[in-house]
Parts: C-alpha cells; sequence; structure tokens
C-alpha cells in the first residue's frame, strides 16, 4: 500500500441527473502529514471535492479511499472518525448554547467517556487559545474567536485530517492570520494533515502541495512555488498570483537574477540581498 | 449626495444591562461624488454607520444629514422611503437577500416598491443587467439555479435599479475568486464614475481602499481613528499597527526593503512595475555610494 491517506480514483459527480457534471474524473493523491491547499475559480468543483472527502456526497463515478477504506454508507461513519471539517460560517456549525457544550457535542455523538471528554475539550480549547472562554455563548464571540472554537471541536475528536473549506474568508486580515497561526500551531503539536480549500493567495503558500481546479478537472498538482511561476496560465483559468511573485517577475526582467520563485517577503527580500551583496 | 456626521453616537439596547456602545462622538463627512473606504475591525461600528446611512436605526445623540434629509434622535424624516430610494446598499453576501421566482422579478422588486411604472421597471432592469454584466438570457430564470458569481450580480442589479445616488458596499467581494474581485470592483468603480454616484465601501481590503478610493477613513472601537487620502494614511504604519491594522502588501513591502537595505520609496501609486525598477535603482545606487 502507498503512504497515501486520501486518494480520489476517476471521481466524477454531479448533483442531480439533468445537472452538468461538476466533477469530471477526478484522481489525485494527498500524502501523510501534508498540507494540501486546493484552489480554483468559484464554481469549479472545491468544496464538492470537501464535501465527497467526508461522506457528505457520494460520487457517480470513481471512488474515494480515506485512510484505507473506500468510502461507502457503511464505511462514513469511520471515515467521519478521521476527517474533520471546518466551513466558511461558523454560525452555520454551532450547536452548543455554551463553547463547552459545542466542543462536547462532536464527543458525546462519539460515545466518549466523561473524563477523557474533559480532558479533550480542554485541550483542544487550550490549542486554539480560547481557554477562558469556556462557558461563553459561541454567539457572542467575534469572527475571529468562533472560527478557532469550530476549530477546536474539530480537533477534539483527533482526527488525522482537517479540511478548512474557505474558513478564513469571513475574518478580517487580522483574524485570518490568527487562524493561520493557530493551524501552523496545532500541526506542530500533532500530526495532522490538512486540506485548505481557499481563495487566499498568501495563504497558498504555507501549503505543501497545491491542487489547482478548473471547470471540474484538476487543471495542476504542484508545488506553491512552481504555481506562482505560471501567472499567465493562472490568469486565464481567473485566479492569479500573489504580489511578492509578480514583483519578483518584474525584477527578472530588469536582469536581476531571482533564483526560485519568492512566497513571502522575506525570500524576496533574501534573494535581493544576494544580488546587492554581490554588486 | 454630501453626508455628514456631526457627534454622532449609537447605543444599542439603551438603558437596559445589555446596553452597548456601538460608535461615540463620530464626526466626518463625505463629499458627493466621491469614493470613500470605510475601515476597521470586526465591531469597530462599520455595520451601524451604514443602517443609519438609509435611516434603518437613528442616533442616539448627534445628527446626521444625507443630502436634504436630516437624522437625530429627535428628528425621524418624514419621507423615510425617498431616502430609501436615493440610498442603495449593497450588504455583505447579498445573494442571500434573493427570493423571487425569477431573475428579472428580482430585480425589479425594489422599482416596484417605489411605485414605478411597469414600463420603466423593464427598462431599469434592462440597465442593471448591462451594468453589471449579466446576461439577458439569464432573466427568466430562477435566481437560486445561478452561480454564487452571478447570484451576487443579480442582487446588486436589484439595488441598482433604484437608481441611488448613494451606493453603500459592505465588503461586496467577500467570497469571490481572485478574478471575480477584481471584476466586482472595477464594475462598482466604472458605475461609481459613469453615473457621478457616491459611493462608500466598507471593506477589510487595504488593497481595494489603497486602489479606488479618494478618501479612508479608519475606525476603531466606534471611534473615528484616522483619515485622509489613502496614500496619507497608509503612510502611517506604526499608528495602523497599534490598531492592529495592516498597511496594503506594497507598502508593508517598502518598509521591510527599508530596513533592510535603508533605501526609501515613497509610494504613490506605482505599477508592480515601475516599483521594481525604482527598487532596482536603489540597489545599484547603494552600492555605488559604497
Amino acid at each position: 500500500m502507498s503512504n497515501s491517506f486520501v486518494e480520489f480514483r476517476n471521481v466524477s459527480f454531479r448533483y442531480g441527473d439533468d445537472q452538468p457534471w461538476v466533477l469530471k474524473n477526478v484522481s489525485f493523491q494527498i500524502q501523510s502529514d501534508k498540507w494540501v491547499a486546493i484552489i480554483g475559480h468559484n464554481g469549479s468543483g472545491k468544496s464538492t471535492i470537501a464535501k465527497l472527502m467526508n461522506g457528505l456526497l457520494f460520487p457517480q463515478e470513481g471512488e474515494i479511499i480515506v485512510n484505507g477504506l473506500i468510502i461507502n454508507e457503511e464505511t462514513i461513519w469511520d471515515v467521519r472518525k478521521s476527517v474533520g471539517m471546518v466551513f466558511q460560517n461558523p454560525d452555520n456549525q454551532f450547536v452548543g448554547t455554551t463553547v463547552k457544550d459545542d466542543v462536547a457535542f462532536g464527543l458525546e455523538n462519539r460515545g466518549i467517556p466523561r473524563e477523557i471528554m474533559i480532558r479533550r475539550i480542554d485541550e483542544s480549547l487550550k490549542a486554539v487559545g480560547m481557554s477562558e472562554y469556556i462557558n461563553h455563548e459561541p454567539h457572542r464571540l467575534s469572527g475571529g474567536q468562533k472560527q478557532r472554537v469550530a476549530i477546536a471541536s474539530v480537533l477534539a475528536i483527533s482526527p488525522n485530517l482537517i479540511i478548512l473549506d474557505e474558513a478564513t474568508a469571513m475574518l478580517d486580515p487580522k483574524g485570518r492570520f490568527d487562524i493561520l497561526q493557530v493551524i501552523n500551531s496545532v500541526r506542530n503539536q500533532e500530526r495532522l494533515m490538512l486540506v485548505t480549500i481557499t481563495h487566499d493567495l498568501n495563504e497558498i503558500g504555507y501549503a505543501d502541495k497545491v491542487i489547482v481546479m478548473n471547470n471540474g478537472s484538476v487543471w495542476a498538482e504542484t508545488t506553491p512555488r512552481a504555481l506562482f511561476a505560471k501567472e499567465k496560465d493562472l490568469k486565464q483559468i481567473g485566479l492569479d498570483i500573489p504580489f511578492v511573485a509578480k514583483l519578483a517577475k518584474e525584477f527578472i526582467e530588469l536582469g536581476i537574477p531571482i533564483n526560485k520563485t519568492p512566497l513571502n517577503h522575506d525570500e524576496l527580500l533574501e534573494e535581493l540581498w544576494i544580488y546587492h551583496s554581490k554588486m | 449626495m454630501d453626508i455628514s456626521f456631526k457627534n454622532v453616537s449609537y447605543v444599542y439596547q439603551y438603558n437596559t444591562p445589555f446596553e452597548h456602545r456601538a460608535i461615540e462622538d463620530l464626526s466626518f463627512s463625505v463629499k458627493s461624488g466621491s469614493f470613500v473606504a470605510i475601515i476597521g475591525h470586526t465591531g469597530s461600528g462599520k455595520s451601524t454607520i451604514i443602517q443609519h446611512l438609509n435611516g434603518l436605526i437613528r442616533p442616539t445623540s448627534g445628527s446626521i444629514s444625507i443630502g436634504n434629509f436630516n437624522l437625530s434622535a429627535s428628528d425621524k424624516p418624514k419621507n423615510l422611503k425617498e431616502l430609501r430610494s436615493k440610498v442603495g446598499i449593497v450588504f455583505q453576501y447579498p445573494e442571500h437577500q434573493l427570493f423571487e421566482e425569477t431573475v428579472a422579478k428580482d430585480i425589479g422588486f425594489g422599482p416596484k416598491n417605489f411605485g414605478i411604472g411597469d414600463n420603466e421597471i423593464m427598462e431599469r432592469i434592462q440597465q442593471a443587467c448591462t451594468a453589471v454584466q449579466l446576461p439577458n438570457d439569464l432573466l427568466e430564470r430562477s435566481p437560486f439555479d445561478l452561480s454564487g458569481g452571478q447570484m451576487r450580480r443579480v442582487a446588486i442589479a436589484g439595488v441598482l435599479a433604484v437608481n441611488p445616488e448613494l451606493l453603500v458596499l459592505d465588503e461586496p467581494t467577500a467570497g469571490l475568486d481572485p478574478r471575480g474581485q477584481q471584476d466586482m470592483m472595477d464594475m462598482f468603480y466604472q458605475l461609481h464614475k459613469q453615473k457621478k454616484l457616491t459611493t462608500i465601501l466598507v471593506t477589510h481590503s487595504m488593497e481595494d481602499a489603497l486602489k479606488y478610493a479618494d478618501h479612508v477613513i479608519i475606525l476603531n472601537k466606534g471611534k473615528k481613528y484616522m483619515e485622509g487620502t489613502p496614500t496619507e494614511v497608509f503612510a502611517n504604519k506604526d499608528a495602523l499597527s497599534k490598531v492592529q491594522l495592516d498597511v496594503p502588501e506594497v507598502i508593508q513591502f517598502l518598509h521591510e526593503f527599508k530596513e533592510r537595505f535603508e533605501g526609501e520609496i515613497t509610494y504613490s501609486n506605482q505599477s508592480i512595475k515601475q516599483l521594481a525598477s525604482e527598487l532596482t535603482n536603489q540597489l545599484k545606487g547603494l552600492t555605488n555610494n559604497e
């Protein structure tokens, strides 16, 4: 067996028999311990992929294997133990009247004993920096705090994989940055795979791998760095590259050697520094 | 439409234990025909300002004038409906407000409510569709069968069909892909110019504020924190980071460049190409001086 945790094998999906195909013959693998970003224009099939990954939808053609199990009616409950999902709008995801109840919900559903539940609630709220809000009402929290609680609720069930479906889209830049920090720190503490579905170009830079969707097909499967070198192609499918990659391109045209497409400001400044010190 | 806020405060659930002061002693003015960006964190009072602009709420204290209309705690305009026909508000995720059977009916709902005749409504639907670049063959479809981006255009067309003089946009590009975001903002900017609208953009995007606005107002905890032209406001990186706001990425980069190379470039709407060439000259200049 390969060490892929998620595998899509020739998956096609549509929402009804008379509807157009949303996914057309999609195949890819997600390896253990990876952070994968899925990007694409609106309607390219990104969110459908997320919903297929934990059995909220089933494909008409092809198969999806998660953690060694082919997803079907019998396996979905096992699959969902290992795949957690955070949606764009945390308000759609709250069930409890307090933060504590809300995080407890997934654990209760799985019949986890009370002592372990209490420990897991504490641990997961601590991981997202929300311990002091344990008795607050979720609806009175700020957008960023709500999203952190939603992540804690998913962490509590100890999944192997967390899918973030535009989970930072409704937040302001500060909230967005905080959530990314939280995710990074959680990933450093435990083995966790991530799939982030996003339009945020700077967020893609954090991922190990990017899957680019276009009109229901996989358009590219590559690294962020290789992707950001393809400005023209990306623009054609409604996407773009980050500011720092654009600036790097202009430097190259002016004859300044930039050895690798930068993912962030520091990388570009470093390249300029090397050039400057050689002059 | 000229707008002015004079010492406006608004308190939610006034005189109850849940009293919450959303904006406090806020004064600013917006000149007719200008494009103003209002920026602030969640909870800074942006939504409260928006609700004042078409008289959904009235100030707890202070006064507001919007064109010829005046709002204050004691002054309730008799002609609120007229005010609302002149102020178009595009709320966040406006596509959640669609409800009619067909796209045409949904776009026509606003003008119909304001007593516009059927022929005129047809014309306005056409114009609004052209303005938001919505193909005519969608008019008889159900708005719920459209893609997210198309649904949003329908919702915006519904606001435009009322022919507002003031257009208020609350995070209009949230959730769209990068090209969708740019197309949408370019469309609003074009409408702003063509129809000589007064436009207020409420946004988290410093990039959009920099690119489109003539004037920027920064809010913090219900108070005005800064205001000025985008280049003026964004030159104050330290003051902005005190309230945990960033400067646009391009200005951030120039700061980091300065820290590293001690070469200073002021941002004045240069293109990325121009910036690269100015930065290159700086790098070369620095070496020659050594």
